[in-house]
């Protein structure tokens, strides 16, 4: 293995997104574990514009970083932040049990992953990806790109009939 | 010779290369900074009929912003008892990295620029979304309820404001058929000013820029007579430092990013192109800082709701419209 730049770009971002991601596991606080998440989607964004899919990075982190403040304010309004009620420990039969299958998820990735063999066919996806991204969406997967966007908007529609508030009732209670 | 940079290989000798170049960047928006905070204090002062800065570094104050920087860091360092300490500290720098990274795209003139993205407008907007997430931590951390109204109103502001921004910029990108701010640029030698074929998307942007900016009269996440200072308000010193600094690197990165998209960059009006690029962008960008400063002597501050409602029933709106209208003179005139 040779040590390029490249590895070490890889290697960086990929330990930050590891470390955010144990964090988000670990940390005890809402608002500390959306920022270990930041960090998490920020480096993976990172690991896409070394697979030259700039697009794609550029999105994701557009998509999130918007998606993250709102978690974090959903955290900050929705959670309590007071009572530091520490959980109850499982017992040592649990903890057996989660460790076995830690073990059972590691190998099986491990089996899946070691064989892997992906053939190395030369493209040209990496020349104006947003470009080439535009056509395929437009032409090849029109139908689902439309469908999808019928889905968000029904789910827009739903959040907003959940979120209005009756306004006459309201004049009644008070 | 930075196209010759970029596409060289990775070494030491490259990084140095690379640092000092950031290096030079940084101070070169320091100066801006210094000079555009005395800017501001004297526009304003001229407006409202009295004299600013006038004490510090001869007649005209040039010295002012200086004195007031170093007195900013010489300052104690004061964490509140009960602030979330680990966030307090993190969140002015996950707030000012993001406003130094947009500048890295932003082409000055067609030779000094640092990348050349094919994505550099979405670059920019996705970039400076990452400021939002510093902002709410720091009204969280402050742990006061001021800060966190603030921070709470800036997520709110700049999420929604952020549409409309992007929905605007889409008429340029269709005209230009390009992503890249260069692309955009060269597009307006030939046809002219996009402010000119797109004046709708320019006032729309305008609009949405001055409210990412948190600047006058949108400028309710630090509205000073209803929130102390709204998110850092638990803030002095060089953290304090910190915010202000993001919020007028971003002042420069969105004062060329107009320059850039709508007023041709370093493009010269016709029969003067004697006088240099830089010279142009400089002239340009000048007076976009110069309107943004006019905004904040000469508007209120809007109300909350009326905000949103100016968002989500005006903005976007006529935003889209003017994407159906731009494709649709696309589609019939230019094809």
């Amino acid at each position: 293995m040779t040590l390029t730049g490249e590895f070490f770009a890889f290697m960086s971002l990929a330990l930050v997104a590891v470390i955010g991601g144990v964090l988000l596991l670990n940390l005890t606080k809402v608002i500390h574990m959306v920022v270990a998440l930041v960090f998490t989607f920020v480096s993976i964004a990172g690991i896409y514009v070394l697979l030259s899919a700039e697009f794609v990075a550029v999105v994701q982190v557009m998509i999130y970083s918007g998606a993250i403040t709102i978690i974090m304010l959903f955290g900050i309004m929705l959670t309590r932040h007071h009572g530091e009620e520490a959980e109850p420990k499982g017992g040592g039969l649990r903890k057996l049990l989660l460790f076995l299958g830690v073990l059972g998820f590691g190998a099986a990735v491990y089996l899946g992953i070691y064989d892997l063999n992906f053939e190395a066919v030369p493209n040209t996806l990496h020349e104006n990806n947003t470009e080439q991204i535009g056509i395929s969406l437009y032409s090849q997967y029109i139908i689902p790109f439309e469908l999808t966007s019928v889905i968000l908007l029904v789910a827009l529609v739903g959040a907003i009939v959940l979120a209005r508030k009756d306004d006459e009732k309201e004049g009644d209670k008070e | 010779m930075v196209q010759d940079l970029l596409e060289s290989s990775a070494g030491l000798f490259n990084f140095g290369i690379f640092f000092i170049l950031a290096v030079i960047l940084l101070f070169v928006i320091l100066g801006f900074v210094t000079m555009a905070i005395l800017a501001e204090r004297k526009v304003l002062g001229f407006m409202q009929g009295r004299y600013g800065p006038s004490h510090v570094g001869g007649k005209w104050g040039l010295l002012q912003s200086v004195a007031d920087v170093v007195k900013l860091l010489v300052k104690e360092d004061l964490i509140p008892k009960a602030a979330d300490r680990p966030l307090f500290i993190i969140a002015p720098v996950i707030a000012f990295a993001p406003s130094f990274m947009v500048m890295a795209t932003i082409p000055l003139t067609d030779k000094l620029q640092f990348a050349d993205l094919n994505v550099g407008v979405l670059y920019y907007v996705a970039v400076s979304g990452l400021t939002i997430v510093g902002m709410l931590m720091a009204g969280w951390a402050s742990n006061n309820k001021y800060s966190l109204l603030g921070g709470m109103r800036a997520a709110a502001q700049m999420i929604s404001y952020e549409i409309p921004l992007v929905m605007s910029v889409l008429g340029v990108i269709l005209l230009s058929g390009s992503l890249s701010l260069n692309d955009i640029v060269e597009t307006q030698r030939e046809s002219g000013w996009f402010i000119l074929w797109q004046p709708i998307a320019f006032i729309v942007f305008f609009i949405a820029a001055t409210a990412e900016l948190n600047r006058v009269p949108f400028d309710l996440a630090e509205a000073e007579n209803e929130l102390v200072a709204g998110f850092h308000t638990e803030y002095s010193g060089f953290r304090w430092a910190m915010f202000m600094l993001a919020e007028y690197v971003y002042m420069f990165a969105m004062s060329a990013l107009i320059t850039v998209i709508f007023l041709g960059g370093w493009l010269p009006l016709p029969f003067m192109g004697f006088i240099p690029g830089a010279v142009w962008f400089a002239l340009k960008f000048s007076v976009v800082v110069y309107i943004l400063i006019w905004f904040r002597a000469t508007f209120p501050r809007i109300r909350a709701d009326q905000l949103m409602e100016f968002a989500w029933k005006v903005l976007l709106p006529v935003a889209l419209g003017n994407i159906f209208l731009t494709a649709l003179i696309k589609e019939i005139f230019l094809k």
